[in-house]
């Protein structure tokens, strides 16, 4: 492993804040679990909406009826809203949050 | 009710009377996609959820989108009445528009009917007393919830029977 090379301070002023740290921290799209929705239907929504294999689905939704809610989806903001969104079209109970 | 494979599309037989009562929870669900209803309504605050755990941001949201979202579940729900027909048995074709319309409609439905409810977990898998004045809506979401897998399954398995 190598460390990152030194940016020139100049450089840095030249991004935004507010940019600087979209581009380092993805949003994150969040899936929780309900006791409604059934688990074939859960899956077949991951694969639908984001094109995922049936195993990548099922972990997932797996992950979210054992551990209550599983990240499903992350990116820019603007992407991740609409993510959110479709999961709603579809009676998922889905937020978004900026990673850590 | 039954799932079989027509010409390559699935096609879901529903016999006179659940075509009948699904007509009727589409006309009931109408108006939960038309009106305005106060979001203080926990079957309105399950089918439109806030997006952001930040009020401000979750009220942007709603503002921006909520009335697309209200109209993209009613046009599911419209899909879904026209399939139906308007009386006696019916025979829906599911090609891929009207699977996910039928899928997204079928969980809105259980949705309400179970945040009406307030299911739980171990409700949603406890035998119901049969007579428990709340047996016949566990009884709907738990045929809703058939329906719903038959289609899944066969959307998976198109060769299976």
């Amino acid at each position: 492993m190598t460390a990152a090379p030194a940016i020139a301070p100049e450089k840095v002023e030249d991004v935004s804040r507010d940019e600087a740290t979209d581009l380092e921290r993805p949003w994150l799209v969040i899936v929780w679990d309900d006791p409604i929705n059934l688990m074939s239907y859960v899956t077949w929504v991951f694969q639908k909406l984001f094109g995922y294999s049936h195993e990548k689905a099922t972990k997932l939704m797996l992950d979210v009826h054992h551990k209550g809610k599983a990240v499903v989806a992350s990116g820019p903001r603007e992407k991740s809203e609409l993510d959110v969104y479709r999961l709603h079209a579809h009676g998922l109970w889905a937020t978004l949050t900026k990673s850590d | 009710m039954r799932v079989r494979n027509g010409g390559g599309a699935p096609v879901l037989h529903l016999e006179e009377h659940e075509a009948a009562l699904l007509r009727e929870l589409a006309s009931e669900t109408k108006t939960l996609f038309e009106a305005d209803i106060p979001r203080a309504d926990p079957v309105v605050a399950r089918l439109f959820p806030d997006a952001y755990e930040d009020p401000a941001d979750a009220q942007t949201y709603h503002d921006l989108v909520g009335g697309e979202l209200r109209s993209e579940k009613a046009r599911a729900l419209e899909a879904v009445t026209q399939s139906l027909g308007p009386s006696g048995d019916a025979a829906v074709t599911l090609d891929d528009e009207l699977t996910s319309a039928w899928l997204a409609w079928l969980a809105d439905v259980r949705l309400a009917v179970g945040t009406r409810l307030g299911v739980t977990a171990e409700t949603m898998g406890a035998e119901v007393d049969p007579g428990s004045p709340e047996a016949p809506a566990y009884e709907v979401l738990h045929w809703l919830g058939w329906i719903q897998e038959s289609i899944i399954e066969r959307v998976h398995r198109p060769g299976a029977h």
